[in-house]
């Protein structure tokens, strides 16, 4: 799914190999999906996550970044803030689901940033049913 | 009382706030780096890390050590925190006497080789370990308290 008119990118950071599944999955339902990266912090420590991390976000120096984590407070979620610390605007969405990145690559094209994040927080939330 | 010593080079992190909260049951986590105790930016985003009913204290390997002799958390269940072997040295030879260490988790970085999952080391941090072990000190690698406990002393000697 192309990501032309608004070109918003995220980056999903997580524990072991759930960002790059989380992204293959959203692959398998909407098609090929641009501007979208995972990092998996498998085996690496804090420092190279953190340069990976900033490596993506170099590429997107004039547009804007959202990034996912699995937990807030994890070391995902620390090293996001350490790769973000000093740019103004960038927002860490932690509890990152499925139905979160399904409508990151299908609304980011009709909302701008804010609009967009505030969605996807909201999204993430109501996603979360039981049975009765 | 120090319920748990660990080395792991993510600190505080998931694995440590829940994975070995049931088997510990803290009250505390001492985080001891001179680093992270002198950077008020990073202090706080660890202390942010840890949800409020566990008390957290950032501090320097030398004011950790002053307080354990001291007995300040003669009367908390501590889990304490270090970098790498350097620091788990550094904390010995100011007094702090442990039988055991964790080692929970020292990650990939360059220079560093794999010894087990999670676990890499480098030369200058073999040579510390082995400081520690001519001490009689345990190193244990385990990063849950359910994983089997391997005991790495033959494995640096």
């Amino acid at each position: 799914m192309s990501n032309t008119s608004n070109r918003i990118a995220g980056i999903v950071v997580t524990h072991g190999r759930l960002a790059a599944e989380l992204i293959v999955t959203t692959v398998g339902i909407l098609g090929e999906v641009e501007d979208l990266y995972s990092v998996c912090s498998e085996d690496y420590g804090d420092s190279l996550i953190v340069e990976k991390i900033k490596g993506i976000m170099e590429k997107y120096k004039e547009e804007d970044v959202v990034l996912f984590v699995d937990y807030s407070g994890g070391s995902c979620f620390l090293n996001c803030a350490r790769a973000t610390v000093g740019i103004k605007g960038v927002r860490v969405i932690s509890g990152v689901n499925l139905p979160i990145l399904l409508d990151f690559v299908t609304k980011r094209n009709v909302m701008n940033y804010k609009e967009m994040t505030n969605h996807l927080i909201k999204r993430g939330r109501d996603s979360i049913n039981g049975t009765l | 009382m120090l319920v748990l010593i660990r080395i792991d080079d993510r600190l505080i992190h998931a694995q440590v706030v829940i994975g070995w909260y049931e088997e510990c049951r803290p009250d505390r986590i001492i985080l001891a780096d001179d680093k992270v105790a002198g950077n008020k930016w990073e202090k706080e985003l660890y202390i942010s890390a840890v949800s409020s009913d566990i008390k957290v204290s950032v501090l320097s390997l030398k004011e950790t050590a002053n307080r354990i002799n001291q007995g300040v958390y003669d009367r908390d269940r501590v889990i304490l925190l270090l970098k790498g072997p350097e620091q788990a040295l550094r904390l010995y030879e100011n007094g702090v006497d442990f039988d055991e260490l964790n080692i929970g988790g020292m990650h990939y970085m360059e220079g560093r080789k794999k010894v087990l999952n999670e676990l890499y080391i480098n030369d200058s941090e073999k040579l510390i370990f082995r400081e520690l072990v001519k001490n009689g000190v345990i190193l244990e690698t385990r990063a849950l308290p359910g994983d089997e406990k391997v005991i790495m002393n033959s494995k640096i000697v």
